[in-house]
């Protein structure tokens, strides 16, 4: 993989355009905005709304479920931002015969088509989910401690990575099946998997979700890093997971570009 | 419902009946357009199965709090139907009708001698039925594998009929709810968020999707119940559990007959409204 500066220039270039295309069409922009904003206020009510008919779920408290809940609305807020848009507009590009093009161009073709654009839409819950964690510092659910300051970024680091993974994989589907309407769509409901704290599963999915399908990774292990209840095992097994996952995920996708006969037209 | 809803007045038999044979005939058609995408409905299906499946994970290994009726078995059966009356009575009216406005469709549709909402809401009901049958392997895969918890004696055919009489009344509700938010799309170009509020965030916070509506403390629980949105998940499901008196049953199915007239006459209403500020842009 050739990393040169040019590369990340080009990137931040189409992340320029992109953005200038979403504010072309404000009142369309200030509604997706708003429409953000409420399916987070939805989705905190939900947790309310839940622990009225319970008291604690699989040992973690409404408060610690809260400092769960503005974790995961982080990472996705994440992904929405930077992976989502791409993952969208994947489909066309097979069908519509536009990957070709891309494919010719002499930039990375796994950078171009992960990051090509981007889209600021979920900055509201990015920002609604980090105001909630700096709430729960103040209110005292979340301790800090220096070790959050190792555990967490790294904690952080291995989910962001893991979801990457879980992109790409999309991606590479939508190559070798040729037609992917709601492949994002899918990787939306995936991510409830990760809503809810993986110690509520039985024994023998919550193994899987550690290992082969490390969902756990992705919200449990950092809201526990924040709430000092992850092991310094847990954070770097995660962390040799997710780079592990990475390196396959992308030897995949190679594969299956080198395979790519072309759709469309 | 829709049916006789843009039917003004009485008009002769013959009428009636040429229009309900173009019904039946777009119905099918719609069965053969929507099977042509079969890949789809699989990925739905996992999609529809996945939140209410982690769900009953969650209230499984809960702490209840006291007064809680529901027992694991109850929570079971309850995730297990989640799905399939969630997939019932869902309607996709709400995306295609806006769509329409955009992409100037409408224009072509009301052009031709078949009441447009009609044709859309029979599109919507063959996508969920086909969308059934890819649904119920899954379910009964789940069900499989939870067999030895699951209590299922107390199901007769009396139940299942009023089941059957609550899915349709729940999913008429429900259309004509999305329905009257999509025809709001006549003025306005985005109705997501009206949507999204209206119709998806109430619906899952108080229809019983989060919690059994059943187990919700008594002072919410009254509330939900006056709300249209546990007739259209919540209420089939309670029928099944066995856990509502016939005196129950009726009520609720009174006070969704009341919401589908309600929302009937608005629905009417803003239709014959938008149609005169429609004007028609795309092509």
């Amino acid at each position: 993989m050739v990393v040169n500066v040019r590369q990340p220039a080009i990137i931040f270039k189409l992340w320029k355009a992109s953005i200038m295309q979403a504010l072309e069409y404000r009142a369309s922009f200030a509604f997706s905005i708003l429409a953000n904003f409420f399916d987070f206020i939805f989705g905190l009510l939900q947790y309310l709304v839940f622990f009225t008919a319970a008291q604690s779920i699989a040992g973690w408290s409404s408060e610690q479920m809260l400092v769960l809940y503005g974790v995961f609305m982080l990472i996705f807020a994440l992904q929405f931002i930077f992976l989502y848009p791409n993952l969208v507009s994947m489909g066309d590009m097979v069908n519509s015969g536009n990957l070709d093009l891309l494919l010719t161009k002499p930039v990375n073709a796994q950078l171009l088509l992960s990051f090509r654009r981007i889209s600021l839409e979920e900055l509201g819950s990015m920002a609604t989910a980090t105001a909630l964690l700096i709430w729960l510092v103040i209110n005292g659910t979340i301790n800090i401690t220096p070790m959050t300051f190792i555990l967490f970024p790294l904690a952080m680091l291995s989910s962001m990575l893991l979801v990457y993974c879980l992109f790409l994989m999309l991606m590479s589907m939508a190559v070798l099946l040729e037609r992917l309407d709601n492949m994002a769509q899918l990787m939306w409901s995936l991510f409830a998997l990760c809503r809810y704290p993986v110690d509520v599963y039985p024994s023998r999915l919550r193994f899987m979700f550690f290992s082969f399908m490390p969902i756990a990774y992705v919200s449990s292990v950092p809201a526990s890093a924040l709430l000092g209840n992850a092991s310094v095992s847990q954070v770097i097994s995660g962390i040799i997971i997710a780079l592990t996952a990475t390196i396959a995920c992308t030897l995949f996708w190679r594969r299956t570009i080198r395979a790519y006969t072309s759709a469309g037209g | 419902m829709l049916l006789l809803l843009q039917l003004p007045s009485a008009r002769r038999m013959f009428k009636i009946m040429s229009n309900v044979s173009a019904h039946l005939a777009t119905l099918k058609a719609h069965f053969k357009i929507i099977f042509t995408y079969r890949g789809m409905m699989l990925i739905q299906s996992v999609r529809l199965i996945l939140l209410p499946l982690v769900l009953a994970s969650a209230w499984l290994s809960i702490e209840k709090t006291a007064g809680n009726p529901y027992s694991d078995a109850d929570y079971l059966l309850y995730y297990l139907m989640v799905p399939i009356i969630l997939n019932l009575t869902d309607s996709r009216l709400v995306f295609r009708f806006p769509m329409a406005v955009r992409d100037g469709s409408l224009s072509r549709e009301l052009l031709k001698p078949f009441p447009p909402l009609s044709g859309y809401a029979l599109e919507s009901i063959a996508n969920n039925l086909i969308q059934l049958v890819y649904l119920l392997p899954f379910t009964m895969l789940a069900g499989y594998a939870v067999k030895d918890r699951l209590l299922l004696g107390h199901i007769n055919m009396q139940l299942l009929l009023l089941v059957f009489i609550a899915v349709i009344l729940g999913g008429l509700v429900r259309m004509l709810i999305s329905g009257s938010i999509s025809l709001v799309g006549f003025w306005l170009e985005d109705v997501t968020t009206l949507n999204l509020v209206l119709n998806g965030g109430i619906w899952a916070l108080l229809g019983g999707m989060i919690v059994p509506v059943a187990t919700f403390p008594d002072q919410i629980r009254k509330f939900a119940e006056l709300l249209p949105y546990r007739y259209m998940l919540s209420f089939p499901i309670e029928i099944i559990t066995g856990r509502l008196s016939t005196a129950e049953i009726w009520h609720g199915f009174s006070i969704i007959v009341f919401w589908a007239c309600i929302f009937g006459l608005i629905m009417r209403l803003i239709w014959k409204r938008g149609l005169k500020v429609y004007s028609a842009y795309g092509g």
